[in-house]
């Protein structure tokens, strides 16, 4: 396993409802980040299709393994690279059972998936009418060191990631379809859930207006100790790279060791409280 | 479909919201097309004829005598008040008014003509406390065939759930004649305008393959189903999506807490 890595943080724009600009929109991307000798490369959340297609989500999900997965899994091996990605995932039991989906490729192919556990139905998101939600965190051995993945609306609930890095994530992978008016919660709550977890997180967020929607983008690599440490511009396209070295953790984890102080019977007492809410 | 039901629904709807509205009645345009004289009717039934008003709204490029026998028709059979008003004047001001004004172009000019039937329709509305009555069908609106603020203003539109060819089954069922039935639609916006020709496809076709759009089927079931292109459903597909801009008006970008025509989710007044 690598103890170090460079992670790309490809921040774009999306066609809504365009699958195959998209796919290669993000082929260029990997492309470019190959180029600055990433290891992984990390798009936003629905990154295959937008974020604001609505009806349209039932003919543009996909199965895993599918038509678009398949195509980034050889572009993966072509290139080498990690690449993580979102996507509207169609069950393969159903017909429109739809998942809002992260999807991990390796150099070798399709490594693992999540499903994303909190799905916002509220202000202007309606995610609850078009996806299921998944019941499963997702922590995935791969060459570059244990990597979790969380999707958006998943950072204002700290049990998840805390659950993802229980599992043994190094690094916490957040992708994300945030509109501006939110930007200060996510900017506070990426440190906090690195601050916590003692562990790295990548946050990448799309930017782009989609129906009256502006994605303010500042994508940002967190370090254990909360830095950011590589930022991505705000509100435009970009791409950034960063090296991490999961050596770093140590220090932070004997600093404020936040894993080690975990009280477990805490939990049973926040499940009980939660039910009775 | 239970057309008997469709007019129970749709005439309640219509007394329920002029009730709730503690309005007098309802206006409408009344071209003597189907879709404004099944509406027309409908209105009669829902609220009586002496609370509906029947705006006849001519001009000379249009006009045509069949047309206004046939919204005259409409008006005796079902006891509505009825009041013509020739527009011709009024285009001919905006025609001459604007200094970009262009005769040749005929969409941005028919345009002004469907908004100016919403102004006559709004003033007479205001002045009357009337609420309007919009008469676009499902098949127009779902392939954006109107004028954004025209024709498609109104407060109500009791038949935009229903396809041209559901229209016309309606229209039978509640009295309406065969000679308007079987009339071809026309927005009437330039001389010889015919919907069916514009729209490229006659509506017991289209309305087949947006029936399959609007229960997800793909553009290859339909076209296998409806033994017709894949390319013709997938360019009606394609007007269908791109015209939602029409539909769903109040369009900001989102910038405080809550947003007017995006998470104000309010009930209607």
């Amino acid at each position: 396993m690598k103890q170090t890595l460079r992670i790309a943080l490809a921040q774009i724009s999306c066609k809504q409802g365009e699958k195959a600009a998209n796919l290669r929109r993000i082929e260029e991307e990997v492309m470019k980040a190959k180029k600055l000798s990433a290891d992984l490369v990390v798009f936003p959340e629905l990154s295959l299709t937008g974020y604001v297609v609505r009806d349209q989500i039932y003919e543009l999900a996909e199965t895993i393994p599918g038509p678009s997965t398949g195509a980034l899994e050889d572009l993966a091996r072509k290139t080498r690279m990690h690449i993580v990605f979102g996507m509207p995932e169609l069950s393969e039991k159903t017909q429109a059972t739809i998942y809002n989906t992260a999807v991990l490729m390796g150099p070798k192919g399709f490594i693992g998936k999540y499903r994303k556990m909190h799905l916002p139905t509220h202000s202007v998101f309606e995610e609850k009418r078009y996806f299921r939600p998944g019941y499963q965190v997702a922590a995935f051995n791969t060459e570059l060191g244990k990597i979790g993945l969380i999707i958006c609306y998943d950072l204002f609930f700290p049990e998840i990631s805390r659950l993802t890095r229980l599992a043994g994530s190094q690094l916490i992978i957040c992708i994300s379809a945030s509109p501006g008016v939110r930007r200060a919660f996510f900017e506070t709550l990426t440190s906090a859930r690195a601050i916590e977890n003692t562990a790295f997180l990548a946050y990448v967020n799309l930017v782009g207006v989609e129906d009256g929607l502006q994605f303010w983008g500042g994508s940002r690599l967190i370090g254990p100790q909360g830095k950011v440490l590589v930022r991505a511009k705000y509100d435009e396209e970009d791409l950034v790279t960063c090296d991490l070295a999961y050596a770093d953790i140590r220090a932070v984890e004997t600093f404020v060791p936040t894993l080690k102080d975990l009280r477990p019977e805490l939990f049973d007492e926040l499940k009980k409280s939660a039910e009775q809410l | 479909m239970d057309l008997q039901e469709v007019e129970t629904r749709i005439t309640r709807f219509i007394d329920g919201y002029v009730e709730k509205a503690a309005c007098k009645g309802v206006i409408l345009g009344l071209s003597g097309g189907i879709d404004s004289c099944t509406v027309a009717a409908l209105s009669a039934k829902a609220v009586g004829g002496s609370k509906v008003l029947g705006l006849m709204l001519p001009e000379s490029e249009t006009y045509n005598i069949e047309d206004i026998r046939h919204a005259q028709a409409i008006v005796k059979k079902f006891k509505l008040k009825s009041q013509l008003c020739d527009i011709t004047s009024t285009l001919k001001s905006f025609y001459e008014s604007i200094p970009a004004f262009e005769p040749s172009e005929k969409v941005p000019k028919g345009n002004i003509k469907a908004r100016t039937r919403m102004i006559y329709l709004y003033y007479y509305a205001n002045r009357l406390d009337l609420l309007v009555c919009g008469s676009s069908d499902k098949s127009e609106t779902m392939m954006g065939y109107f004028t954004k603020w025209g024709d498609v203003a109104a407060d109500i539109s009791p038949i935009m759930d229903l396809y041209k060819t559901q229209v016309r089954r309606l229209a039978r069922c509640i009295g309406i004649s065969e000679e308007i039935i079987k009339k071809p639609p026309s927005p009437a916006l330039w001389p010889g305008q015919l919907a069916e020709t514009e729209l490229g496809v006659g509506y017991e076709t289209l309305d087949l393959i947006l029936y399959g759009l609007e229960h997800f089927m793909t553009v290859k079931e339909i076209a296998e189903q409806l033994k017709v292109g894949e390319e013709l459903v997938s360019k009606i597909k394609l007007k269908w999506l791109s015209a939602e801009h029409k539909r769903r008006m109040l369009l900001t970008t989102k910038l405080a807490y809550r947003t007017v025509g995006a998470d104000f989710r309010l009930k209607r007044g």
